[in-house]
């Protein structure tokens, strides 16, 4: 009894010391910045008056304006807008994806690799990438339009067509996220099930909404949340192709709360509003762990 | 569309997903086929499939601030890989054979700061940085890079060591081995492919960032990323050459990542749902 | 008087050298001695001089001679140019927070009035004023008062210096297309219109092509119909973008962009609109005329035998166009104030601005006697046109009379800037009317101002 006793002992050390470094700096990193953007976001801290850092005279000034501020309100109706097309399309055209690619064939397996191209780059250059596409000198989707006389307008200038280009341009970076998942999970259903629905004559549409769709639904469902949580982090493809316009089209919170941070150095309110997004990020992110946790499909 | 999969690929499905590969893939060959022609040849309509690529785009970028920016996105990527494996994997170990409570709330901080918008982090840090004077510099950077890859290294690594039976561990610690040696020498090159993967991982992460090196950074330690949209806003907007240093700095991504595409979907969902 | 400053001089110096010739590195580095005409054994060396700009060719063509700067005064210049969004974010937040990366910095016009309202820049009175730090043939009135407003506090003193002014002028690069139609060029708001239509669509040219930075162009045509940005700049700044004028000028404007210009000129850059210009594919173009002129001076110019330059169209009110300017000076926590001086004063001289003028072609320089000069004269007349007499013309318009560019010296321009900016792209893009836009505009700027702070 004594040995086991050392080695627990001795186990317990080596857990402490090993996760110290670990913890303190995961502390430093998620608590901190934390802490300080909420003391922040209780002053009107701007960078050229140093005295604003500590006037908690009005805590919740900034956050008496944000429902006043109609730029705060259009950047959240923008980023829903864009949160929901573009999870719907990526939940979608993935799923479509999956389900074609869903056979066994080495060509197949190699192609799997390719298709997740768009994913892996650096977010940076997919905006690059799609930048040339909007742009109506270099672009060979205005020449086409061009030689079939249509008159495309600039899609990123135009205050009807601006977010759709945005949408188009993310459901292309993160169709490849879906993909893989709703495959993966493709690859768990037992094939006696469909086997046994063909051999009974059922169609190949009803094999699907019967057998397949419930299969993957909680796959899809947690693709759709983790997306809707990385889209509150949109960021790159706006920075490049729009600057949030034409006008503030297509500027998300995301986007105001940099303007306002890193611009117009009014840090205070910034913060603000980054607290707002944190709290809908932890609030998301507590729905996936539930879900985690309640869905055996999952492990 | 079936859930047919013992049927193996058919000519037509072959040839429905080689059109999709194609098409889809067709924005990032467009980027690549710009980034060998001369600036002529960009603005020239029809666009010419047929050309003599050039590859003056490619050196007139390395030879200009571009090769200093890659280096830099190295140096910050790799360091920071390497110390979050440092920190990491020994957490990973620890909190995989740990039975106590609070192992919830480290797992729910740990996927808060995957999933929080960088924003939240870089006011305070540009403020602190500026402070300490770590900004544009590369140790600012692979501070940042390491805090962040490190729940990312802990996330992954815990179900591989999840999968090393305890039993193993129990006998040779019985045995009178130290734990210490046990890990190193048992525990360890059994989760060698984990590893490696956690590895490539976060150094995607690290060399695909481009919020907090515009925010951190200025131009010593500029990273590939920003030096690409730097240089698209100078004077005189040559495509050529944007294509060509985007085209550069998605290169080693590509490549590593490849590798690695088994874990992708792993590492992406921070762990929560497995590859 | 320079002769006998020259006298005293030598003598110090011949002191100077045999002490310098003795001292180690280090000691010679720590002596902050100024650099008279006659040459000295490097009185700066070893100090590494940091500065930033954005990306311009000014900059492009000073880094030619900066080895000569780096030989004579023995310091390391380190100048890092960047993109201008960039680098009026990183300049900014770094001059903001205090602090001293930089010893000098190009101080953009847009944050011209911030930065010396809120005290981020050292004043250069001090150095001007002492002869041992600056000879008085330097002369620091020298520079057109146009370009130099920005750069000065409400008590008067001087804190940056200009390196570039931007005279807002009218460029036609399509003479042919106007003379085969039988028009002369416009010189009202209205004639402005109607030429632009007649010419759009003529042999595939836009009638007129513009860029991104609306709160630049959009402001001579609110002033022009008898509106202003502010109330009464700078002392009364409560904003007046909702005004009839104002309305009537973002209807223009708008109108112009929306019919006759190239598609989607609303999120072009400068450099995209003067590619058009130059290639000929639009035909009138205003902006600064270091951004018009090359159409008539330029190796990538198409248009050298049709254009011309000429003043912008006149309002029905008032005739102001815009002129700004871009300046260096010192950030207040900069760690080498006297070795940027040094710096600012080479780069700055006479001497230099007419070098070059004369040897790369760049004229918007900002020292008069440079600009009225013989050389100045026969390198900017082309076809006739006196584009240095034109290009001082509009620099000193607003010293002469109603300074109308008094709310570029508000310090809280940015804000209404970018509060213009989605305006206009509102307007163009078809999202609002003239007057939904202004209104909404209006009520931002004016919130916008509050939540910054200011008393309205």
């Amino acid at each position: 009894m004594t040995a086991t006793n050392l080695i627990d002992a001795e186990r317990r050390s080596f857990n402490r010391w090993a996760l110290a470094p670990s913890l303190v700096i995961l502390f430093v990193i998620a608590a901190l910045p934390a802490l300080y953007l909420l003391a922040a976001s209780l002053t009107p801290f701007q960078l050229v008056n140093p005295g604003s850092s500590t006037d908690f005279s009005e805590p919740l000034r900034n956050y008496r304006l944000l429902p006043g501020d109609p730029r705060f309100i259009n950047s959240l109706i923008v980023q829903a807008k864009l949160s929901f097309w573009g999870v719907l399309f990526q939940v979608l055209l993935g799923m479509l994806l999956a389900l074609l690619l869903h056979t066994r064939s080495r060509f197949v397996a190699l192609a799997r690799t390719f298709f997740l191209i768009p994913m892996v780059l650096p977010p940076i250059v997919v905006g690059v990438i799609w930048k040339l596409i909007y742009t109506p000198d270099i672009s060979p989707i205005y020449y086409v339009a061009g030689l079939l006389h249509v008159t495309m307008p600039s899609l990123t200038s135009s205050v009807n067509f601006a977010l759709t280009a945005i949408i188009i341009a993310d459901t292309w970076e993160w169709l490849p996220f879906t993909f893989l998942m709703v495959l993966a999970a493709l690859q768990t259903i037992p094939e006696e099930y469909s086997e046994a629905a063909l051999m009974d004559g059922a169609g190949r549409v009803q094999i699907f909404f019967h057998i397949t769709l419930p299969f993957i639904a909680p796959i899809l469902t947690v693709s759709a949340m983790f997306r809707l949580i990385d889209s509150v982090k949109a960021f790159p493809l706006i920075f490049l192709l729009t600057g949030g316009g034409p006008g503030s089209v297509t500027e998300v919170t995301n986007y105001y709360a940099y303007l306002l941070a890193f611009d117009f150095n009014e840090i205070g309110y910034s913060s603000a509003i980054t607290i707002v997004m944190l709290m809908l990020v932890v609030v998301m992110s507590l729905g996936i762990m539930w879900m985690g946790r309640n869905r055996e499909a999952l492990t | 569309m079936s859930a047919h999969s013992s049927r193996s690929a058919g000519a037509g499905r072959r040839a429905a997903i080689a059109v999709v590969l194609v098409v889809l893939l067709s924005p990032f060959l467009w980027l690549l086929q710009m980034s060998f022609k001369s600036n002529d040849l960009i603005l020239q309509f029809p666009p010419p499939l047929i050309f003599t690529p050039t590859l003056e785009n490619y050196t007139s970028l390395w030879h200009g601030a571009f090769s200093a920016s890659f280096i830099n996105s190295l140096l910050s990527a790799s360091f920071s890989t390497g110390f979050a494996l440092l920190f990491g994997i020994p957490a990973a170990y620890a909190l995989s054979r740990w039975t106590g409570s609070g192992r919830q709330a480290l797992g729910f901080a740990i996927l808060v700061t995957r999933m929080a918008p960088p924003i939240a982090f870089t006011i305070p840090f540009f403020l602190f940085y500026r402070w300490i004077g770590l900004l544009d510099t590369i140790t600012g950077l692979v501070l940042v890079y390491t805090s962040f890859n490190l729940p990312l290294v802990i996330w992954m690594m815990q179900p591989f060591f999840e999968t090393v039976p305890r039993s193993l561990e129990e006998a040779a610690l019985v045995d009178g081995a130290g734990i210490r040696t046990v890990f190193v020498e048992i525990v360890l090159p059994m989760v060698t492919p984990g590893i490696a993967a956690t590895a490539i991982l976060c150094f995607l992460y690290a060399w695909n960032d481009f919020f907090f090196a515009l925010i951190l950074t200025r131009t010593n330690a500029r990273t590939a990323p920003v030096a690409v949209v730097n240089f698209m806003n100078y004077e005189g907007w040559e495509w050529g050459k944007i294509a060509a240093g985007g085209s550069l700095v998605m290169a080693p991504v590509l490549i590593f990542s490849l590798a690695v595409r088994r874990y992708l979907v792993s590492g992406l969902t921070a762990g929560a749902v497995k590859g | 008087m320079s002769r006998i400053k020259s006298v005293r001089s030598v003598s110090a110096v011949s002191r100077r050298k045999l002490l310098l010739t003795g001292a180690a590195t280090a000691a010679t580095a720590a002596l902050p001695f100024p650099m008279p005409a006659i040459a000295q054994a490097r009185p700066f060396a070893g100090v590494t001089l940091h500065g930033a700009s954005f990306q311009h060719r000014f900059f492009t063509i000073l880094q030619n001679y900066i080895p000569e700067f780096e030989q004579q005064t023995g310091m390391k210049v380190d100048l890092q140019l960047s993109a201008f969004p960039v680098y009026n974010q990183q300049a900014n937040l770094e001059l903001s927070s205090g602090g001293s990366a930089y010893d000098f910095v190009n101080v953009t016009f847009i944050l011209a009035a911030r930065w010396v309202a809120a005290g981020l820049l050292a004043n250069l009175d001090e150095f001007t004023s002492d002869p041992n730090l600056t000879p008085a043939d330097w002369k620091p009135d020298d520079f057109v008062e146009g370009a130099q407003v920005p750069y000065r506090n409400a008590k008067g003193n001087t804190f940056g210096y200009s390196w570039e002014g931007g005279a807002m002028v009218m460029g036609l690069s399509r003479m042919d297309l106007m003379e085969k139609k039988g028009l002369q060029i416009p010189k009202t708001f209205a004639e402005l219109q109607q030429v632009c239509a007649e010419i759009n669509g003529t042999d595939n040219v836009n009638g007129i092509v513009s860029f991104q930075l609306h709160h630049w162009c959009l402001p001579p045509y609110i002033q022009g119909f008898g509106g202003n940005i502010f109330r009464n700049p700078p002392a009364d700044i409560m904003p007046t973008l909702n005004s009839a004028e104002a309305i009537q000028a973002v209807d223009y404007y708008a109108n112009l962009l929306k019919n006759y210009a190239p598609r989607g000129v609303i999120t072009y850059t400068e450099d995209q609109a003067r590619q058009a210009f130059l290639s000929g594919r639009s035909n009138i173009f205003i902006h600064s005329s270091a951004w018009v002129t090359p159409a008539l001076l330029s190796e990538e110019s198409k248009v050298k035998q049709t254009s011309r330059v000429v003043r912008m169209p006149a309002g029905p009110v008032h005739d102001f166009p815009a002129s700004n300017s871009q300046g260096l000076g010192i950030p207040k926590n900069a760690k080498n104030k006297k070795a940027a001086w040094e710096f600012i004063k080479w780069a700055l001289s006479p001497e230099m601005s007419m070098r070059i003028v004369r040897e790369h072609g760049h004229s918007s320089v900002c020292r008069r006697s440079v600009i009225q000069s013989e050389a100045y004269r026969k390198l900017n007349t082309v076809n006739g046109q006196d584009l240095g007499a034109l290009y001082l013309e509009v620099l000193e318009l607003p010293a002469k009379g109603e300074n109308y560019m008094a709310y570029r010296t508000v310090k809280e321009f940015p804000i209404l800037g970018d509060v213009i900016n989605k305006a206009v792209e509102q307007v163009v893009s078809g999202q609002l009317s003239g007057r939904d836009a202004m209104n909404a505009a209006q009520e931002q700027a004016v919130a916008n101002l509050r939540r910054a702070g200011s008393a309205l």
